[in-house]
């Protein structure tokens, strides 16, 4: 079933074939006053057993990217270009059947308020069931040969399984709840859990732990960790949380304005971060026991019907130079696993400039 | 960078709200030009705007006034389409371009006063019904559900025998099981909004209920009734029709494109004209209402 | 420029060693009836024996799990969540009582931010209507100073005048979280609660909001209480911390001292879960055993026993008595002192 052989005895992280490779994804917006350029010339790849974090302003198009990944931008209210490969087919330029057998079953996804992405109508129960039946019907097969059960029993234990990995107890009472009587972070775990099912090669988690308090949380991270440990997934993690980012992910991107503007490995980023964004956005971070005055970036985020020309940072830049209202940075290889899109340092890495 | 805003004249205030005024008004132009950019819901403008026209210049508009409020005319009997009489005419000699016209005016208006009168009854109890969630809005839902557990139509044939025949009871007797569609849209859309934080807001600065229904809620639920509405105006006409068919509704010699219809069923083979003419014009007017209300819902929904 | 938001209806006068809000007793709890009769079949005990001073002036922190009631003690102050029982004291006032038009003059006293700037704007009404619906409550600004006024209470907030006929979806979530702070001034209040009114904006964005926060706290002699998951954030805003288990208060200390020194193992627990922004020193984040609360019905005695690596017999069968540290500070545990001198409640210390 999987196009991608996964690599077994494991190369470094960058001669590994990504899972999915996202090449110059633009997506703008048509909104009254124009056209909102939304995400400009976005790549990046995700490789199979990461958890890829991407940070960024609000409203600087993370949740946008995520959708789009999945081709979930309806071309009515917007145009999305540019190419998202998944095992080495275009998901933008998929059919609608296509997607469906790759949307929650290869490519799950994890939004930010569990509760009401759960079908209010239906228990918990009859709702794994389902995708049980869907996706794990050869498990449920084997199951019953094994312990000549019934196809319900089998279902049930499969059920079980799935949920107590995500850590929920008392699975035999929750199964017959609704999702309007569980509490935030049962909903979230179910969620996962229901995600999980699949066995997806790629999980995409869009702020899925920022309603939840830390206890909670670490469980889930924890969760999400081993996964990728155990079942190669790759993990895109959406989060505005840096302390998250800096515990469990092996890279970090770093967004600003619709466009990736540094990605690197996580301990690169935060000992040496390149881009002025990135600096403000590191300075910024509250630390428990420092009780030091919090800096920020000053500004707001540019209006993307407008976008400014050039970088699109540089109307709060400290380091602007006279290119940067004139040029856009592209993306440059500022050593292994750490490119930045800036033009601060052009000039010392001119020749390894990065394709 | 920041202007002290004291200092700012007051007549600023006034340019900087005509400014924002005419930014509103580009907005609702852009959504308007995005409608009209799909050549099927301009056509569909177009088609009922000629329909309208017609039904409201009748007199003027129809060739034989007399003849399509109901005048016989047996010399020319079954007459197949000709210059004098451009869609020929029916079993009494009337033309039928002038009696579609004036059948229309039935069509129409009782078209749009099921639905907008089904839409007045229904969508202030569903707000009532959403917000309260008291006995006065349990009893509303059970009444919802009491109308929406029986055909429509049924319901319709019923109150008809009662109140009797004719066209206007059958308008009556149509928006009587038709409102409580209203009621659950916009209930189900209420239910929703209501848990928002804005509505919290707003409670916590001591508004009342009336005022939360009125300012924040009607507004944020007139997308979906409206593009009901336009959905609704369709079956509205046909419903009417079927009810004159069954001899309730439209009495002759009057008679409603539905009506006409069915007085022309059968001669089809022979006189086709006679059915097929009202039958085109109600059959445009309903998918015209289709795909505009269809492309209506699109823009809007794209919007969130 | 502010005169106008100095201007007090209700002119009881409160010393500042009074407290500005007191709770006493205070249980918020849901009926679940689902039975025709109106008989509630349980109750969702949301907020439990709640003892709490608001000191005027401060900025007081609220953290605990998901779902352990940190909004709805918000919302009972307010008196948005209906009391069960207790009293609720506003500058001396027992306003748990009070309905309707009584209570008018104290719901402008006592404002709200939510947690989501975009979902608490009507997406429908300009930032103009949004500001003059709650001048309304204002009673000291007459309706044709609204538009004045509204620019000012923009001013206020780091944002300009032409934005004032904008809608709320034109604003970026940072500035729409300023316009639910301007809302919240309209009214010219004593106390605001911020219900996670930052946990939706990135850390930049997080951090111009605290500032100006800080600044207004200040400027207009505001008392908050800052409801975060985020322990970090609400150290760095925070003068004193609460922490909520399962419907109840178990620990309230200095912002300082409470995490350098939790008194309560759930402290403690919080403290070892949150991930540090330093992939240098990852750690395995503490996990919490055992499952979350009912609120319909909390363990018995010490709520927080069946996870409590400390209990003994007694945790489970009487309710811990308040230990007091100080004027200020206490916690709700059996063997609080014990634990105190042991020094367990500490010794993570050294892998933060
Ligand atoms: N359907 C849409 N139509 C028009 N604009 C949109 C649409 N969806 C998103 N946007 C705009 O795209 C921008 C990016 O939104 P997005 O939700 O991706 O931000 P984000 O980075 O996820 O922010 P946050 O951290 O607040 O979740 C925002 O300015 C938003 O207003
Ligand atoms: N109006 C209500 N009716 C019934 N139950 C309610 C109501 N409001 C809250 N609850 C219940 O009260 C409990 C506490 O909810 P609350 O929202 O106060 O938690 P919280 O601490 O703010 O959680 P979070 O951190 O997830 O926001 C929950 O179990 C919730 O289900
Ligand atoms: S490219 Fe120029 S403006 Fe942009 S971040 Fe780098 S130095 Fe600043
Ligand atoms: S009272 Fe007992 S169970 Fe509760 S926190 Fe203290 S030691 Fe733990
Ligand atoms: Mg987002
Ligand atoms: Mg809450």
């Amino acid at each position: 079933m999987n196009n991608i052989t996964l690599n077994k005895n494991l190369k470094p992280a960058s001669e590994v074939e990504p899972v999915l490779k996202v090449r110059d994804l633009n997506v703008a917006f048509n909104i009254p006053r124009g056209q909102a350029k939304i995400l400009e010339g976005v790549n990046f790849d995700l490789f199979p057993k990461e958890i890829l974090a991407l940070v960024g302003e609000t409203g600087s198009g993370k949740s946008v990217t995520a959708r789009s990944l999945l081709n979930l931008i309806p071309g009515r209210s917007g145009e999305t270009k540019g190419q998202v490969l998944f095992a080495e087919n275009d998901l933008l330029l998929m059919s609608d059947k296509e997607l469906q057998r790759i949307r929650g079953n290869r490519i799950s996804m994890v939004f930010q308020n569990p509760q009401s992405s759960i079908n209010p109508v239906f228990t918990l129960g009859e709702q794994i069931f389902r995708l049980i039946r869907l996706y794990l019907s050869a498990a449920v097969e084997d199951l019953k040969q094994k312990t000549h059960c019934s196809q319900k029993q089998a279902i049930e234990t499969i059920a079980k399984e799935k949920l107590n990995e995500v850590g929920l107890t008392d699975i035999k009472r929750t199964l017959k709840l609704y999702a309007n009587e569980i509490s935030g972070g049962m909903a979230q775990r179910y969620r996962i859990a229901m995600a999980l099912i699949s066995s997806p090669e790629i999980l995409i988690a869009d702020e899925a732990t920022s309603a939840l308090d830390v206890t909670v949380q670490a469980h889930i991270l924890k969760l999400m960790k081993d996964l990728c440990k155990n079942k190669q997934t790759a993990i895109l993690f959406i989060t505005h949380d840096l302390g998250i980012a800096a515990q469990i992910c092996d890279r970090v991107a770093v967004m600003y304005a619709g466009r990736i503007v540094e990605i690197a490995e996580t301990k690169k980023i935060f000992a040496n971060p390149l881009h002025p964004y990135t600096k403000g956005l590191l300075k910024a971070v509250p630390k428990l026991g420092k009780n030091e005055p919090l800096s920020f970036v000053p500004g707001i985020i540019p209006d993307l019907v407008n976008p400014p020309v050039g970088c699109r940072f540089h109307r709060r830049c400290d380091h602007i130079m006279n290119i940067c209202r004139k040029q856009k940075p592209e993306s440059l290889k500022f050593e292994d696993n750490h490119n930045v899109s800036c033009f601060l340092y052009k000039q010392n890495h001119k020749e390894n400039r990065h394709e | 960078m920041k202007e002290n805003p004291m200092a700012m004249q007051t007549d600023s205030y006034d340019i900087m709200a005509q400014k924002v005024i005419q930014e509103h008004r580009k907005v609702k132009w852009f959504q308007l030009r995005r409608l009209l950019k799909r050549k099927a819901a301009f056509l569909s403008l177009i088609i009922l705007v000629l329909a309208l026209v017609a039904v409201l210049f009748a007199p003027w508009i129809a060739p034989y006034p007399e003849q399509g409020q109901g005048a016989v005319n047996l010399e020319h009997r079954l007459q197949a389409p000709s210059p004098s009489y451009f869609l020929g005419t029916d079993v009494y000699g009337r033309d039928m371009l002038s009696r579609v016209i004036w059948g229309g005016r039935i069509s129409l208006f009782g078209g749009v006063c099921i639905v907008f009168f089904a839409a007045l009854i229904g969508v202030p109890l569903g707000l009532w019904a959403g917000y309260n969630e008291g006995i006065s809005g349990a009893v509303i839902s059970r009444v919802v559900e009491l109308f929406l557990s029986f055909p429509s139509t049924l319901i319709a044939m019923a109150i008809s025998i009662l109140i009797g025949a004719g066209w206007f009871t059958a308008i009556i007797a149509l928006i009587i099981p038709w409102w409580p569609w209203y009621t659950r849209l916009v209930q189900g859309e209420v239910l929703s909004i209501k848990q928002t934080l804005y509505v919290e807001a707003a409670q916590m600065l001591g508004y009342g209920k009336l005022y939360i229904i009125f300012r924040h809620l009607l507004p944020n639920i007139m997308t979906p009734v409206l593009v009901m509405i336009l959905l609704d105006l369709g079956p509205a006409i046909i419903a009417i029709g079927l009810l004159s068919f069954i001899g309730l509704g439209t009495q002759p010699p009057m008679a409603d494109w539905g009506l006409m219809v069915w007085e022309g069923a059968p001669n089809i083979l022979s006189e086709w004209w006679i059915s097929i003419v009202p039958g085109c014009a109600m059959f445009m007017v309903v998918i015209a209402f289709n795909i505009f209300g269809d492309a209506l819902k699109d823009i809007f929904d794209s919007k969130g | 420029m502010f005169h106008v938001f100095y201007t007090n209806k209700i002119t009881k006068k409160t010393d500042m060693n009074n407290p500005l809000i007191k709770l006493e007793q205070v249980n918020t709890w849901f009926p679940n009836n689902k039975s025709i009769l109106g008989k509630p079949k349980f109750w969702i005990k949301a907020v439990s024996d709640v003892n709490l001073n608001i000191i005027e002036g401060e900025c007081l922190g609220l953290v605990g799990e998901s779902g352990c009631g940190k909004s709805t003690l918000g919302r009972t102050i307010l008196r948005l969540a209906p009391l069960y029982s207790g009293r609720i004291e506003f500058m001396g006032e027992d306003i748990g009582q009070l309905d309707g038009k009584v209570l008018k003059p104290y719901r402008a006293r006592m404002q709200m931010v939510f947690q989501d700037p975009k979902a608490s704007l009507n997406p429908k009404m300009t930032i103009f209507k949004v500001l003059s619906e709650a001048l309304h409550l204002n009673s000291s600004v007459a309706k044709e100073n609204y538009l004045e006024q509204a620019v000012k209470l923009l001013d206020l907030v780091d944002l300009r005048p032409e934005h004032i006929f904008r809608y709320p979806h034109e604003f970026s979530g940072g500035q729409q979280q300023r316009i639910c702070i301007a809302r919240a001034l309209a009214t010219n209040p004593k106390f605001i609660v911020f219900d996670e009114a930052t946990s939706a904006l990135d850390v930049s964005v997080q951090a111009q909001v605290i500032s100006l926060m800080k600044n207004l706290q200040k400027k207009l002699n505001l008392t908050y209480l800052f409801i975060s998951h985020d322990l970090s954030i609400i150290e760095h805003v925070c003068s004193r911390v609460a922490v909520m288990y399962a419907g109840q208060i178990i620990e309230v200390q200095d912002a300082g001292s409470l995490f350098d020194t939790p008194r309560h193992p759930y402290t403690k627990a919080l403290k070892n879960a949150v991930p540090i922004a330093d992939p240098e020193s990852r750690k395995e984040l503490g996990i919490l055993k055992g499952e979350v609360p009912k609120l319909s019905d909390p363990p018995s005695g010490c709520h927080f026993h069946p996870r409590c690596d400390y209990k003994k017999d007694i945790c489970s069968k009487k309710n811990p008595i308040v230990y007091k540290i100080d004027e200020n500070s206490w916690v709700r545990c059996h063997f609080q002192e014990e634990l105190w001198q042991q020094g367990v409640l500490i010794n993570s210390k050294e892998s933060l």
